[in-house]
C-alpha cells in the first residue's frame, strides 16, 4: 500500500519517520538473536579449533612412521602400530604385546596416535615417546601462517606435527601429568556411572511426584506447600545442592566421596526440573480421556498408567532427556561432593571413587602447562558432541508427537 | 445377575474391588512420599545451611558484627591472620552480576521483543531452540571460553586488566543469563491479549508504537521477574566465575582486579579438603547460608511480582 500523495508534506514526513523507526526497532531488537548466535558459533569454533596444535619436537627416539593405508586400520590399529615400532626399535613385539603387565607398562610411557602431518607429509600413525622434548608449540592458526617458516627453520632430529588432542589415544587414557598423555577414560566411565544412577533415582521419584501432583492430590494447603517448594527449590543455586550432598550424604551418611553421593546429589538438582516438565506432559492429556476411562469404571491408578501416562510418556521423556543434559554438564555441585581431579581406576560401581567429564576439564583448565588447555578443549568437545546429540533427541521427540488434542 | 453382567463386571474388575482399594491406597501413598521428597530436600537443605552456620558463629574467634563488617576474608589462612568479613565476597559477586546484568538486560529483553513480536512463526520456532541451547551449555565450558577466549581479547582493550577479573566473567554470564529472561519475557508478551493491540493498532498505532507503548507496559510484571530471576543465576552461578574472576577475596570496585565471589570461594573451600568441623569447613556453610538466603529472597520477590502486578487477561 502506498502512501504517497495522502496528506499534507508534514503528514507524510511524520509518517516516513515512523517507518523509520519501526525499521530501526525491528534491526535492534534482532540484533541481541544476531550476538546469541554469533557467540554460540565463536564458541564452539574456539573450542574446536583449540583441539588441534602444532608442535616442533625433538623425540628421543626414532618413532615409526606408517603410511596412511597401514596404519589407519580400525580393527587391531593399536598392536599394529606397537608391532611396527617395535620391530623397528629391533625388540621382540610378542614379548611386550603378550604380557599383561608389560604390554600396560608401554601403553603408560607410550602414546599412539595419529598425527595429521610430519614434516610437511600428510597423515600417519606414530608411537611417541611421552618425554618427547617438545621445543616449541604453536596454536592452529599461528602454526598454520608460519609453516613454511617453522618447516624451514627445523633442526637436525627435529620434526613438525601437528597433533590432533582428540585422537583415539585421548578415549583411551586416564587423567596424566603430561598434556600428552591426558585421557578421558575414566571421567566417560565416571559419567555414565554417575548419570545412569541419577536417571534411576529421579525419574521415578519425579514422574511419581508429578503424577500425585496432577492426579492425586487433594486440593489443599500441603498440595499448594509442595508445589510452592518445587518452584523453590527450581531456583536454588546448584552450588547450594552441593553443600547439601557434602553435608548429607558425604558426612551424615557417611556414604563418602564415591558415585552414589554424586548420583544421590544431582538427582535432587534436577528433580524439579523432571516434576515441573512431567506435569506439563501430563496436564496435555485431555481430561477427556480420563473420564472415558473412568466411564468404563477403571479406577485411578488403571486411569493414569493404562491411559494418562502412555499418552504423556513422550512429554516426560523429552523433559527427563533435558533434565540428564544438565546433569551431564553440572560441575559445581560436584566439586562440593568430592569428585576428584586425578583417580587411579576407572570407576566400576556405586561406590568407587570418580571423576566425570566437567570436573576433568575444570582440572585441566586449572593446569599450569598450556598445552593441557587443548587437553581441556579437547575434553569439551566430547562433552558438546553428548549434549548436542541429546538435545537432537529431546528436540525430535518434541516435534515428532507434539499433537493438538 | 445375568452371565453378561457377570462378565462386564470382571472385566471392570469389580468383583475384587476390596483389594483394589487397598492396592489403590498404597499406590497414592507411595506417590505421595516421592512428591514429599521435595520437601525433606527443602527441609535438609536450610537444616544442613544453618547447623553448620550456627557453629561457625557461635565460635568465639567469630563474630556477626565482623562477618558483616570487616573488610578482609581469609578463614583458610594461619590462625594468627584468619579475618572472616564477608564483604569482599558479597562485592565481587555483585560486581560480576552487575556486568552480567549490563549485558544481559538489554540483550534478553530486545530477543524478547523480537521473538514475540517481529519474528514470523518459524523464524521464532529455530531462535527459540537456539536459546535453548545457549541456556544449556555447561557453564564449566563457558568458564573455559571467558578464561582463554574473552579475555585476551579484553586484556588488549582494557588497559590494566588482570588475567582473572570480573570484567570477562561478567560479560560471558551476560550471554548465560540472556535466555532466562528472553524465554519468561516473551511467555508473558504472549500472554497480552489480541485485544490490546488490536485496539492499539486501530487508533492508527505503528507496530514499534504498539511494541513500545502496549505491550511491553502490559507485560511489564513478567519482564521485571524474569530480570530478578536472571540475577538470582547470575549471583548462584559458579563455574565461570571461578575459572574465570580468580579466587582471591578482594576489597575493591575496580573490575579489572582478580576477585572472589561467594560461590568460588565455596569451591575454593571444598577443594581444599578441611576437616569436618574446623572453622575452615564451617565458614564454607556460612558463606552458603548467606548466598542461599540472597538467591531465595529474590526468588520470592519474584514470584511476588508475578503474582501480585501480573494481569490476569480471560
Amino acid at each position: 500500500m502506498s502512501l504517497k500523495g495522502i496528506g499534507t508534506p508534514a503528514d507524510q514526513a511524520r509518517l516516513a519517520r515512523r517507518k523509520r523507526i519501526g525499521q530501526i526497532y525491528r534491526i535492534v531488537t534482532g540484533i541481541p538473536v544476531v550476538l546469541a548466535v554469533l557467540l554460540i558459533a565463536t564458541l564452539v569454533f574456539d573450542v574446536t579449533t583449540d583441539t588441534v596444535s602444532w608442535h616442533v619436537v625433538e623425540p628421543d627416539n626414532e618413532g615409526v612412521n606408517l603410511s596412511f593405508q597401514e596404519g589407519f586400520r580400525w580393527f587391531g590399529t593399536w598392536e599394529h602400530v606397537v608391532t611396527q615400532e617395535l620391530e623397528a626399535r629391533g625388540e621382540d613385539p610378542a614379548a611386550t604385546l603378550g604380557d599383561a603387565e608389560e604390554r600396560r607398562k608401554f601403553g603408560l610411557r607410550n602414546r599412539v596416535e595419529l598425527l595429521w602431518s610430519l614434516n610437511g607429509q600428510p597423515m600417519r600413525w606414530v608411537v611417541s615417546n611421552s618425554r618427547d622434548d617438545r621445543v616449541a608449540s604453536y596454536g592452529w592458526f599461528e602454526g598454520n601462517r608460519m609453516h613454511d617458516e617453522l618447516l624451514a627453520g627445523l633442526e637436525g632430529g627435529e620434526q613438525l606435527r601437528l597433533n590432533p588432542w582428540l585422537d583415539a589415544a585421548f578415549f583411551t587414557k586416564n587423567a596424566s601429568r603430561t598434556p600428552l598423555m591426558a585421557g578421558l577414560i575414566n571421567a566417560l566411565v565416571g559419567t555414565v556411572w554417575v548419570i545412569l544412577l541419577v536417571i534411576l533415582i529421579s525419574v521415578p521419584i519425579g514422574v511419581g511426584s508429578a503424577v500425585y501432583l496432577e492426579e492425586y492430590a487433594p486440593n489443599n494447603w500441603m498440595t499448594r506447600f509442595i508445589e510452592v517448594n518445587i518452584r523453590n527449590l527450581a531456583g536454588v543455586p546448584s552450588i547450594v545442592y552441593g553443600i547439601l550432598g557434602l553435608y548429607a550424604f558425604v558426612r551424615l551418611m557417611n556414604i563418602g566421596p564415591v558415585v552414589l553421593s554424586a548420583s544421590m546429589t544431582l538427582a535432587l538438582l534436577i528433580l524439579p526440573v523432571v516434576v515441573i516438565a512431567s506435569r506439563e506432559a501430563i496436564k496435555a492429556v485431555p481430561p477427556s480421556l480420563r473420564q472415558a476411562s473412568y466411564g468404563l469404571g477403571a479406577t485411578r491408578w488403571q486411569t493414569t498408567s493404562r491411559v494418562v501416562l502412555p499418552n504423556a510418556v513422550s512429554g516426560i521423556v523429552t523433559g527427563v532427556i533435558l533434565a540428564v543434559a544438565r546433569a551431564i554438564g553440572e560441575t559445581a555441585p560436584l566439586l562440593m561432593v568430592g569428585a576428584a581431579a586425578f583417580i587411579p581406576r576407572i570407576p566400576d560401581g556405586p561406590f568407587a571413587t570418580y571423576t566425570v567429564i566437567p570436573i576433568q576439564i575444570y582440572s585441566w583448565v586449572g593446569e599450569n602447562d598450556p598445552e593441557f588447555a587443548n587437553v581441556a578443549s579437547a575434553g569439551i568437545v566430547v562433552l558438546l558432541v553428548i549434549l548436542v546429540a541429546l538435545y537432537a533427541v529431546a528436540f525430535y521427540l518434541r516435534r515428532r508427537f507434539e499433537r493438538s488434542w | 445377575m445375568t452371565q453378561n453382567a457377570k462378565t462386564l463386571a470382571r472385566a471392570a474388575g469389580l468383583h475384587k474391588s476390596g483389594t483394589r482399594n487397598v492396592g489403590e491406597r498404597v499406590i497414592g501413598i507411595v506417590l505421595f512420599l516421592a512428591a514429599s521428597v521435595s520437601i525433606v530436600t527443602t527441609a535438609a537443605v536450610i537444616l544442613a545451611l544453618s547447623a553448620e552456620t550456627i557453629s561457625f558463629f557461635a565460635d568465639p574467634a567469630v563474630s556477626i558484627v565482623e562477618f558483616l563488617t570487616a573488610r578482609e576474608w581469609t578463614p583458610l589462612f594461619p590462625e594468627s591472620q584468619r579475618y572472616f568479613g564477608i564483604s569482599p565476597l558479597v562485592i565481587g559477586t555483585l560486581m560480576v552480576t552487575f556486568v552480567a546484568l549490563i549485558v544481559g538486560l538489554p540483550l534478553g529483553l530486545g530477543s524478547a521483543i523480537y521473538l514475540s513480536e517481529f519474528a514470523n512463526p518459524q523464524t521464532r520456532r529455530s531462535v527459540m531452540s537456539v536459546l535453548e541451547v545457549l541456556a544449556g551449555i555447561p557453564t564449566v565450558v563457558l568458564g573455559y571460553f571467558a578464561l582463554f577466549f574473552v579475555t585476551p581479547i579484553l586484556r588488549d582493550i582494557v588497559p590494566g586488566l588482570n588475567l582473572f577479573n570480573p570484567l570477562s566473567a561478567g560479560l560471558v554470564m551476560g550471554f548465560m543469563i540472556l535466555p532466562t529472561i528472553s524465554s519468561i519475557s516473551v511467555d508473558s508478551m504472549q500472554a497480552v491479549p489480541r485485544a490490546l493491540r488490536e485496539a492499539a493498532y486501530g487508533l492508527g498505532a505503528s507496530k514499534h508504537e504498539v511494541v513500545a507503548k502496549v505491550v511491553v507496559p502490559a507485560a511489564l510484571s513478567g519482564i521485571v521477574a524474569s530480570f530478578i530471576l536472571a540475577m538470582s543465576r547470575a549471583i548462584g552461578e559458579t563455574m565461570i566465575v571461578t575459572l574465570a574472576a580468580g579466587q582471591k577475596p578482594t576489597f575493591t570496585f575496580d573490575l579489572r582486579e582478580t576477585i572472589a565471589t561467594m560461590t568460588s570461594f565455596i569451591v575454593q573451600a571444598a577443594k581444599g579438603d578441611q576437616p569436618a568441623g574446623s572453622l575452615a569447613s564451617q565458614s564454607l556453610y556460612a558463606v552458603g547460608a548467606t548466598l542461599f538466603l540472597m538467591t531465595f529472597a529474590l526468588n520470592l520477590v519474584s514470584q511476588q511480582i508475578v503474582q501480585r502486578f501480573g494481569e490476569r487477561y480471560e
